[in-house]
């Protein structure tokens, strides 16, 4: 490891000092080494990365999921954000851990044992819109009405249509949030509850789940999958790092006798 | 690859986090930014892909929802699978706003890395 001559140094994530890394993880870039360097209580999982190549590949980005995800199964990591590059070893150890050092060894303390998995569903929707279409009869007599008439001459009808659609799918989905947030709260330290993004999407909750608790959950998940087991199409993935709860870098000691409990 | 074993007959999909539209959404721009951290240009993603990010209401939306129903009549009738009509109208919004706001990110990060090289390039110049 040097970051001399056009090399940097690329950081993965910060982990408690002498953590070992798993074996068979490739690097960010070509052939160099995945390392710790430890100072203090932390460890920041490193890789020599050249400068003379523009960063964010397909796989560049793969790879630096797999080295964070992966340890993130075996210990409790600070996840750093794609991209971040030091310039060498000594700044790795002065600039990062060192001037951080509370901070991070905190959030690490913070998030100790714990895992984040995120559960995403999708709506069948060929029974959600049959449904909101069934349950209205304005729906269903107007869905009879434009059905089979030229398009261009229905175009405000079916607008129309489309629109009440949209705002009663919007409408279960908050349900669907609610109730989702309900059902795996009980085995979560935390609960962030996500935008949907896809038309069909129906949840996406990100949850910080303890390891002890981790059979506890995944059945939780489980009973809402068969529960909405002819309407939703449920995904579970991971566990993963902490990212969507990791903790503001605020000043740790006004953190623990302030806003603990 | 990710996740324990299931007992038999779980109907929740555990997905493996290898697919790029699942990490992108996970973890880019997300994690830990240092203050000593420079971005190194972020170039060449294949952002296409993303079947995240999509605008959710919009005339199109509601256009897709009625045609929906169109098809979901014809389907009941034994025609065609709604299915199909989904997968579609996730297609044709990926191609849809996200870009231009991507493009930003990636010229910004580009200016960071171009500033970081010059500044390591001064750097050695003071040392030599």
């Amino acid at each position: 490891m040097s970051g001399q001559n056009g090399s940097a140094v690329y950081v993965y994530a910060v982990v408690a000092a002498d953590t070992d890394l798993p074996e068979g993880l490739d690097p960010v870039g070509d052939g160099a080494e995945l390392v710790v360097i430890d100072h203090g209580e932390l460890g920041a999982v490193v890789s020599d990365i050249g400068l003379d190549r523009p960063l964010g590949k397909r796989d560049d980005l793969l790879r630096h999921e797999r080295v964070v995800n992966t340890l993130a199964r075996e210990t409790t990591v600070l996840p750093m954000q794609f991209g971040g590059v030091v310039s060498d070893d000594q700044a790795v150890v002065d600039e990062l851990l060192g001037e951080n050092h509370d901070y991070f060894a905190w959030a690490l303390r913070q998030l100790e044992g714990c895992r984040q998995f995120v559960v995403q569903g999708r709506y069948d929707a060929d029974e959600l819109v049959g449904q909101i279409v069934a349950d209205d009869p304005r729906l269903s007599e107007l869905s009879e009405s434009i059905r089979g008439a030229d398009p261009d001459a229905t175009y405000y009808e079916r607008i129309r249509l489309g629109e009440a659609i949209s705002g009663q799918v919007e409408r279960i989905r908050g349900d669907d949030a609610v109730h989702a947030r309900r059902a795996l709260e009980p085995f979560a330290v935390a609960v962030a509850t996500k935008d949907v993004v896809e038309e069909d999407g129906a949840v996406n909750v990100s949850v910080l789940v303890h390891r002890d608790r981790v059979s506890d959950f995944e059945q939780a998940v489980d009973a809402l999958g068969d529960e909405w087991a002819d309407r939703v199409n449920l995904r579970l993935i991971g566990p993963v790092a902490p990212y969507d709860f990791l903790p503001e870098p605020v000043d740790p000691e006004s953190v623990e006798t302030g806003a603990e409990g | 690859m990710t996740v324990s074993q299931r007992q038999g007959g779980s109907r929740v999909d555990r997905a493996p986090l290898g697919d790029l539209a699942q990490v992108i959404d996970l973890i880019l721009d997300k994690g830990l930014v240092i203050d000593v951290f420079v971005k190194v240009s972020l170039v060449g993603i294949e952002l296409v892909t993303i079947d995240a990010r999509i605008v959710v209401a919009s005339v199109d939306t509601y256009l897709r929802f009625a045609e929906a129903t169109n098809r979901l009549d014809l389907h009941q009738k034994g025609g065609k699978d709604l299915g199909q009509v989904v997968s579609g109208m996730t297609e044709g919004a990926t191609h849809g706003g996200s870009k231009g706001a991507t493009k930003g990110v990636i010229e910004a990060g580009k200016e960071k890395y171009d500033d970081f090289k010059s500044e390591r390039r001064q750097k050695q110049g003071r040392d030599k």
